[in-house]
């Protein structure tokens, strides 16, 4: 007894042989591979989509533009802030941040100096829509130029700051009226965009 | 002659198999939506959000029921879940973990967890919106 399977040689036969139940065992073992690969796949993609951060910039923009516009004008009359006998009052840039309530030094790990917030408000008359008539802006402009570069859905275009640009008509308490067009810019892409 | 049908073994555990890695599958994709870190991260974006377009005087709640959960399995009390301190906002829902993220609205923001009558944790989060007192008031 012994001899013979000795001198027995194994082939893939053996192992799968050729009738209906080796058949279903081939395929049980291939169904538990592609099992396998669905399962990876799955596994991948899950870390990928929770393993980058939520990126909230947009709307966070979007929030600041708001704070902004609430700012500048109330039920469509510009603030009086703004004007000193009828002209724009220039001081009103350096005490722009404390009017509307905003505190750009908040985030330590950048340090106090590299703000992620900025802002640009103008003022322009219905008649000449390319040249405003006053302007202010505030925070970080490094990410002004940040606006207007063409973004692709590529990993380093979303390294980008995000922005927000609002346009809106309001009148001074003289009945004139002004095109006001505000740009809100955050950066924070550490916090935002997996890098 | 009727022929009589019979269940395989291999037939059986080969479903086991099927259905113990489909529970597996539906397991990991449950736990890594509300997952600790993943949490962390959404409510202090979340009170963050709430903060910038928030307005003094006004009560915010926040319905908070999953980071409860989470932060009692890790022995974390519900009320030291969120701090705020000063214009960031940070959410702990581990011993090691917590996520900060900051708010530009120059406002006051405290936070308390809400309690029941019996004085249990209700699952929400009260923040109340104030005016930043200057510190010559």
């Amino acid at each position: 007894m012994n001899k013979i399977i000795k001198n027995k040689k194994f082939s893939i036969g053996d192992f799968f042989p050729k009738n209906q139940r080796g058949t279903d065992k081939i395929l049980s073992m291939y169904w538990f591979v592609i099992l396998a690969l669905v399962a990876g796949g799955i596994f991948a993609m899950v870390y990928n989509f929770y393993g980058a951060p939520y990126d909230v910039r947009e709307v966070e923009s979007a929030i600041f533009a708001e704070k902004i516009t609430d700012c500048i004008s109330r039920e469509g009359i510009i603030d009086s802030e703004f004007f000193v006998d009828g002209i724009f009052n220039t001081k009103i840039s350096e005490s722009f941040i404390d009017k509307c309530n905003f505190n750009f030094k908040v985030e330590d790990e950048y340090g106090n100096e590299d703000f992620q917030y900025f802002y640009e408000v103008e003022f322009y008359t219905p008649e000449d829509a390319a040249n405003p008539q006053f302007s202010l802006n505030g925070g970080n402009i490094n990410w002004k130029n940040d606006c207007f570069i063409k973004k692709e859905k590529n990993k380093e275009y979303n390294k980008l700051a995000k922005c927000t640009e609002r346009r809106f008509y309001a009148l001074n308490e003289g009945g004139k009226q002004y095109l006001i067009k505000i740009l809100s810019v955050i950066g924070k892409s550490e916090k935002n965009v997996r890098q | 002659m009727k022929k009589r049908g019979t269940i395989l073994v291999e037939n059986v555990i080969f479903i086991i198999l099927n259905l113990l890695f489909l529970s597996v599958l539906v397991l990991f994709l449950v736990k890594q939506g509300s997952g600790a870190i993943v949490l962390e991260q959404t409510y202090s974006k979340q009170i963050a959000m709430v903060a910038d377009s928030a307005k003094p005087v006004m009560l915010i709640k926040m319905d908070m029921e999953k980071g409860k959960k989470i932060a009692e399995e890790n022995g974390i009390g519900f009320n030291e879940v969120v701090k705020i301190d000063g214009n960031t906002v940070t959410v702990k829902l581990t011993e090691k973990g917590g996520y900060s993220y900051a708010f530009f609205n120059d406002v006051e923001v405290s936070s308390y967890a809400d309690k029941d009558e019996k004085g249990d944790y209700t699952g929400m989060y009260v923040f109340t919106i104030n005016k930043k007192e200057t510190q010559d008031e």
